[in-house]
């Protein structure tokens, strides 16, 4: 496989806007008349099948992304047989057009994280993520989509940029990038930068899709929480990358605290709007 | 022999033919019982393409208390009520518009401060039940009263038999007459009998098949789903009581429901907190051992605990 590995989606127009699917809003994901593609945790999905919500999805022709969260792919130990012959099922069972994870690590000698931690930006991060992506890819029958995650910190043996990492990691690799323009937003404002340098040095042409998230500042600390509003901010680096190069996908991430029907609805529209792609609700 | 085994025939009538007379008579009873509620209780699904309001699916998934939980909920979800600490309800907003009367009477009852245990001996609320129920007879989904009365009469002469054929067993072994068969029958009848009196239908087969089908449909409402109620709003919480039962109210607003003092309701509720949820079994027959205590294991002893 090669980096040619794109994913424009419907007659090549793009899947246009999604949300994540959850079960908790499974009610409300299945009425949004015009929606395209979801997005689905890869380890939710049971060996035995799928959900009955998102096979009804399947059914009405809605693409289902498996976004894996437990694969460690930055992890300095090879990933674990098992856990990549889980992601790779769960993309052959929901017939995906891609796959995605993140360049973090969840776990090291043994011991469980229980969330993604970042990795410090060196040559030999770069070597473990590219070697772990191969497994990966591998076993997996769908282009790989990777996303960096968000830092409140900096780790002091940092060798690369943010951009360049990333960048070495998609060449080495042929990726696909699935970029958090939350991410972007909070890295850059915890750490006082401008987001759109950021943008302005990664490869966009390689963005497979992009999530979109809410976020909230606690202590002057802005964190990407999925569980608040989408603030205008991120919606403008949205309009900001769009008109740089418009991605085929973008895709909102509410992971709890869900508002009423009609406040998802707009968040939508305001995503749709932003990014000039046509509403779904 | 003969005249021996003639003589000493309890009241005169030799066993075999007393049992064959006895178990044709039952067999008769039990079949005219099945055959009544094979058509008696058929029903018939609503024409339109709208499903009934969550209110009436209420009642026929849970009777009269899931119907006034379900109430509750919508209310309690469109911000209208709430509960006070002293367990009392409370009218927190205006009435929704359009309203059932159920609603109504609901809303109507929590303005006055009625406790939340109570609501469903109000009078007001007892009138709106009783226009619910004639409502889904009229609709073909619950069984008029007359049917259910006759469902009743086939169990009763059963049991009129049983009775017959226990003061014939004491007889025969009194008179040192052989009883086995007739004992063998009792224990059969006896135990059928009862379960038929206990299980007369609430709802028809039609209304199984809708809940059925409306469960399966609405999966993402049952509690396992841990739905998101602030995104499918009242109607959907109202919906998700009705068809998965008091358990999603109390996991759409646990606090309410404890002040509302819901679970203890459903403790000596007909409903089993897991029986209907699963949607199995014979359904709807609001006989008195299918609840009794079996509340998903919320029992009289944690109504206060499970809130918080």
């Amino acid at each position: 496989m090669t980096s040619a590995d794109a994913v424009p989606g419907p007659e090549q127009g793009g899947y246009g806007v999604g949300i994540g699917w959850r079960p908790e809003i499974a009610g409300f994901v299945a009425e949004l008349p015009g929606l395209r593609f979801v997005e689905v945790i890869a380890e939710s999905i049971p060996a035995a099948g799928l959900p009955p919500g998102l096979a009804e999805l399947r059914r009405r022709g809605v693409a289902v992304i498996p976004h894996g969260v437990r694969l460690s792919l930055g992890g300095a130990d090879p990933v674990e047989p098992a856990r990549v012959r889980q992601f790779a099922r769960a993309a052959e069972l929901l017939d995906a057009p891609l796959a995605s994870e993140h360049i973090a690590f969840v776990r090291a000698g043994g011991i469980e994280a229980g969330h993604l931690l970042p990795l410090p930006r060196t040559r030999e991060a770069v070597d473990a993520v590219v070697g772990n992506v191969a497994r990966v890819r591998a076993e997996l029958s769908v282009p790989l989509a990777l996303e960096p995650i968000a830092a409140i910190f900096d780790w002091p043996d940092d060798e690369l940029d943010e951009a360049d990492f990333l960048t070495e990691i998609l060449d080495r690799t042929g990726a696909l990038l699935l970029l958090d323009v939350a991410n972007v937003y909070a890295n850059a404002r915890n750490r006082g930068a401008d987001p759109l340098d950021l943008l302005d040095r990664l490869p966009l042409e390689r963005v497979g899709y992009v999530h979109v998230a809410g976020g909230a500042a606690n202590d002057g600390i802005y964190h990407d929480t999925h569980t608040d509003p989408v603030p205008p901010e991120v919606l403008d680096l949205v309009a900001e990358l769009c008109a740089r190069h418009r991605p085929p996908a973008l895709l909102l991430e509410r992971d709890g605290h869900f508002p009423p029907a009609a406040v998802l609805r707009a968040e939508l529209d305001a995503i749709a709007a932003a990014a000039g792609y046509p509403t779904v609700t | 022999m003969d005249v021996l085994t003639t003589q000493a025939a309890t009241w005169g009538v030799p066993g075999p033919i007393f049992l064959t007379l006895y178990l044709t008579t039952a067999g008769l009873v039990l079949l005219g019982t099945l055959l009544h509620r094979l058509v008696g209780f058929a029903g018939r699904r609503p024409s339109g393409a709208e499903p009934p309001h969550p209110i009436p699916l209420a009642w026929l998934a849970g009777g009269d208390r899931l119907a006034v939980h379900a109430t509750l909920g919508g209310l309690r979800a469109a911000g209208a009520v709430g509960a006070t600490p002293q367990r009392r309800l409370d009218r927190t907003g205006p009435l929704p518009v359009p309203a059932t009367p159920m609603e109504a009477a609901v809303h109507q009852a929590a303005a006055q401060g009625v406790p939340g245990r109570s609501l469903g001996n109000d009078p007001q609320v007892l009138v709106a039940l009783a226009g619910l129920r004639d409502g889904l007879v009229r609709s073909g989904l619950a069984p008029p009263p007359s049917a259910r009365s006759i469902a009743r009469l086939g169990p009763v002469l059963l049991l009129a038999l049983v009775a017959v054929g226990l003061v014939r067993l004491f007889a025969g072994v009194a008179g040192g007459q052989p009883v086995g068969y007739l004992g063998l029958s009792l224990l059969v009848l006896g135990p059928t009998a009862v379960v038929l009196l206990g299980a007369v239908p609430r709802r028809t087969r039609a209304a199984n098949a809708l809940l059925r089908d409306l469960r399966r449909q609405h999966q993402h409402l049952a509690p396992r789903q841990s739905p998101a109620y602030a995104t499918y709003g009242a109607a959907g919480a109202a919906l998700g009581i009705a068809l998965f039962g008091t358990a999603a109210l109390v996991a759409f607003d646990p606090a309410f429901a404890a002040e509302a003092e819901v679970q203890r309701a459903m403790s000596g509720s007909a409903v089993g907190g897991s029986g209907w949820s699963s949607g199995g079994g014979s359904g709807g027959a609001d006989s008195s051992g299918c609840g009794g205590g079996s509340g998903g294991g919320c029992g009289g002893g944690c109504g206060g605990g499970c809130g918080g």
